[in-house]
């Protein structure tokens, strides 16, 4: 990758996310920091219901009826045309935008896209695929068949309605441009008549038809099968270094992210627990949750007889009685009694850009 | 064997092009499954013919003007010959003229056929002057004894009523009326129904809670004194046309709610699609959501109440106009047509007025043929 200083596009700033059931309320996302640069990949790993999918819907403000965001910022610096004098960097405070909007609908799909984990459904089913990326492109009144560096055309375009015809050629192109065979043809399929990894590559032609600045990836290969997963990750590392686009890859599969991402940040219970490069984790965690997760997937070579695979004990505990103290310490094996059990844990710096939150790494 | 090895080849070599379409779209599996549902076709197709005859082109088929008033008072109908009193086959129907007897001591009517006056019915012949569609002026009709040649004659395949007006011309132009109350409250009823359904499923909280609540206030008041309320609240003075768009609304408006509540709970479970979040992650708005890509998918269904239900409104208006409440004279309904014969002396006297109640029967008929073919056809997965 090059070398350029990383400029952060998305900082999440101690969000939190709370949901009022009348069972209690649910802290769906718990304090949580972070930070997406542009034009690299941010992974976050979790297992189910860690919060995952709620950050990344914080950050697009659709988050469901019951659900608040209750503390935090989410600060997205927004880079905007100015009448062809260059750009100009503007701080938009996302949750402060009211959710039906004018700007937050400029910035959802224009300049921050998404791509769901369930390509199945994620398609309405009376409109074919070119009319669903024409919707996109004239939501947000661009053209994307633009020429890199041809500012003027830009700007020229950047207004313009499309006649049918040529929004029809612009859909075939987004088609052809994400490995869809025959997209001469494809373009006027209704979704029920494509292929869960057609569709998804479709979902993928929408959310870059707009050459978004980020791409929020919701666990986009987990329903598909293991060879459309890899031609899906390569088509978005593919479009990622031709339109220098930040990524936030959300998954709990710790293969895909390895390949993918640059920075992984581990996710419990709404709480980041550690956060790393993507070589620092993977070798030396510091977490005992993500030295759990990296016990429990397989690993080529290592045959021992009779040997299990690792397997994390307990539960995730009741998201309406959390544990005192570290979340964690139920499950963990390194629990240390009447320590993690009342004491909540920092944000402690272990390495170069290695974060971890534990008890292990802190003078108490 | 030499002929079937030879055409294998020439079959994959040059596919029909309709065996290049992969898997067909649905409302091509609709069409298809909807044809082969002969009870629902022929509903269609007697749908789409009494469209015709009766909204677009009655002035045409009818033999007379709708004000043409002849002395042929309360006349039967009249009865067409091809073999005349001496017993000569005639190749073009023909009608006698009539001669009218009055019976001093019953008071009564009757009509013999005078055999010396042979009048032929053709086709196409020149009658009362119209304007078809409003626009072109014809004098043309269907059928019919040729006015000009034979002024005395007459031909009145459904009898007279009081004015001695053709009936069946009656039935007609009544029918342009009531049909096309069903249709436009229908779209009104559809209109409000949609909108209202879609916004309260959508939003869901306390605008959910007001239509919901106004709905069920609607249909808690019993229909027909409702009807009559409300169609008992527009000023007599008005015209009669209207009285017959009031009427109308009237109709859709206390027709909404049921439609209102099978959208919202079709929408309150579309809603939690993950296209819908989709689409709003690429920045539709609201509205956007609720009517391009919630709205269509309830489409199927709302076909079929919308076609199912239309019988309803014709059959509302029918009996408001029958209870003197809904249209009224000089306006010409299939509901104030029954009004006329809904007399006991009209019964004795004159029983082919009644010929209105086949037409309306076989409408209502016919609605509910097609609404449930499509009910059917409209999912084709269905067994």
């Amino acid at each position: 990758m090059n070398e350029l200083p990383s400029e952060p596009l998305v900082e999440v700033k101690d969000l939190r996310v709370e949901f009022d059931v009348r069972a209690g309320i649910v802290k769906a996302v718990d304090g949580l920091n972070m930070t997406i640069h542009r034009g690299k990949t941010l992974g976050v790993i979790g297992e189910s219901g860690c919060g995952k999918s709620m950050t990344a819907r914080a950050i697009l403000n659709m988050i469901p009826k019951p659900g608040k965001i209750t503390n935090g910022k989410i600060l997205y610096h927004r880079r905007v045309q100015n009448n062809g004098h260059g750009q100009l960097d503007d701080n938009v405070e996302l949750t402060q935008l009211d959710p039906d909007g004018k700007i937050i609908r400029e910035i959802r799909g224009g300049e921050i896209g998404m791509i769901f984990q369930e390509p199945m459904s994620s398609l309405t089913p009376v409109y074919t695929a070119g009319t669903h990326i024409n919707e996109a492109v004239s939501l947000h009144h661009l053209t994307p068949v633009r020429k890199v560096g041809d500012q003027l055309a830009e700007q020229v375009m950047a207004h313009k309605a499309v006649t049918k015809e040529e929004a029809r050629e612009i859909a075939i192109a987004m088609l052809r441009r994400v490995g869809i065979p025959k997209p001469t043809e494809r373009v006027d399929n209704y979704p029920h008549q494509l292929s869960g990894g057609q569709r998804q590559r479709v979902m993928i032609a929408i959310a870059l038809s707009c050459e978004p600045a980020m791409l929020i990836a919701d666990e986009p290969t987990t329903a598909l099968d293991v060879s459309i997963e890899a031609q899906i990750l390569d088509i978005m590392r593919e479009l990622q270094n031709s339109v220098n686009m930040a990524i936030m890859f959300i998954t709990h599969n710790l293969g895909v992210i390895a390949s993918m991402a640059e920075e992984i940040v581990v996710m419990y219970m709404g709480k980041a627990v550690e956060q790393a490069k993507v070589v620092e984790l993977f070798k030396d965690a510091k977490h005992p949750y993500t030295q759990a997760l990296l016990r429990s997937i397989p690993k080529l070579g290592e045959k021992k007889e009779g040997n299990r695979l690792a397997s994390i004990s307990g539960m995730t505990p009741d998201p309406f009685n959390l544990p005192t103290g570290c979340v964690f310490h139920p499950r963990c094996p390194m629990f240390m009694p009447g320590k993690c059990d009342k004491i909540k844990p920092k944000w402690t710096k272990v390495g170069e850009d290695h974060w971890v939150s534990c008890l292990l790494y802190e003078e108490v | 064997m030499a002929v079937v090895e030879q055409s294998q080849p020439q079959s994959v070599l040059a596919p029909s092009p309709k065996k290049q379409q992969i898997s067909q779209s649905y409302w091509s599996l609709v069409w298809w499954k909807f044809k082969r549902n002969r009870v629902a076709v022929l509903g269609g197709a007697l749908l789409l013919l009494s469209y015709i005859t009766f909204v677009l082109i009655p002035e045409f088929v009818a033999p007379y003007g709708l004000q043409h008033t002849s002395a042929y008072v309360e006349a039967p109908p009249t009865k067409l010959h091809f073999v005349d009193a001496q017993g000569k086959f005639h190749l073009q129907p023909f009608v006698y003229g009539m001669e009218q007897k009055l019976d001093f001591k019953t008071r009564s009517r009757t009509y013999v056929e005078d055999t010396t006056k042979i009048y032929p019915v053709g086709l196409f012949v020149k009658g009362d002057a119209y304007k078809l569609f409003g626009l072109i002026p014809m004098d043309r009709h269907l059928y019919g004894v040729d006015q000009v040649a034979n002024p005395d004659s007459i031909v009145l395949l459904m009898g007279s009523d009081a004015l001695g007006r053709d009936w069946f011309t009656r039935v007609l132009y009544g029918g342009r009326l009531s049909l096309v109350i069903g249709l436009i409250g229908q779209i009104l009823t559809l209109f409000f129904g949609m909108v209202l359904g879609v916004m309260s499923g959508f939003y869901g909280g306390t605008t959910d809670q007001v239509i919901q609540r106004t709905t069920e206030f609607i249909s808690a008041i019993p229909n027909i004194p409702l009807f009559m309320a409300l169609a008992s609240a527009i000023p007599g003075y008005w015209p009669p046309l209207t009285v017959y768009f009031m009427l109308t609304i009237i109709l859709s408006f206390v027709n909404w709610g049921g439609l209102a509540r099978q959208v919202r709970g079709m929408i309150l479970s579309l809603r939690e699609r993950e296209y819908v979040l989709a689409a709003q992650s690429a920045g539709a708005s609201n509205s956007r959501l609720m009517f391009r890509h919630l709205l269509p998918g309830t489409m199927s269904h709302v076909i079929v109440i919308a076609t199912l239900a239309i019988p309803s409104m014709i059959l509302a208006e029918t009996a408001l106009s029958w209870l003197g409440l809904g249209i009224r004279p000089p306006l010409t309904s299939w509901g104030t047509l029954l009004q006329d014969a809904a007399t006991v002396r009209a019964i004795h006297n004159t029983p082919w007025e009644l010929w209105t109640v086949p037409f309306i029967l076989l409408t209502i008929l016919a609605y509910n043929m097609l609404g449930d073919g499509l009910r059917d056809a409209l999912d084709p997965y269905a067994r």
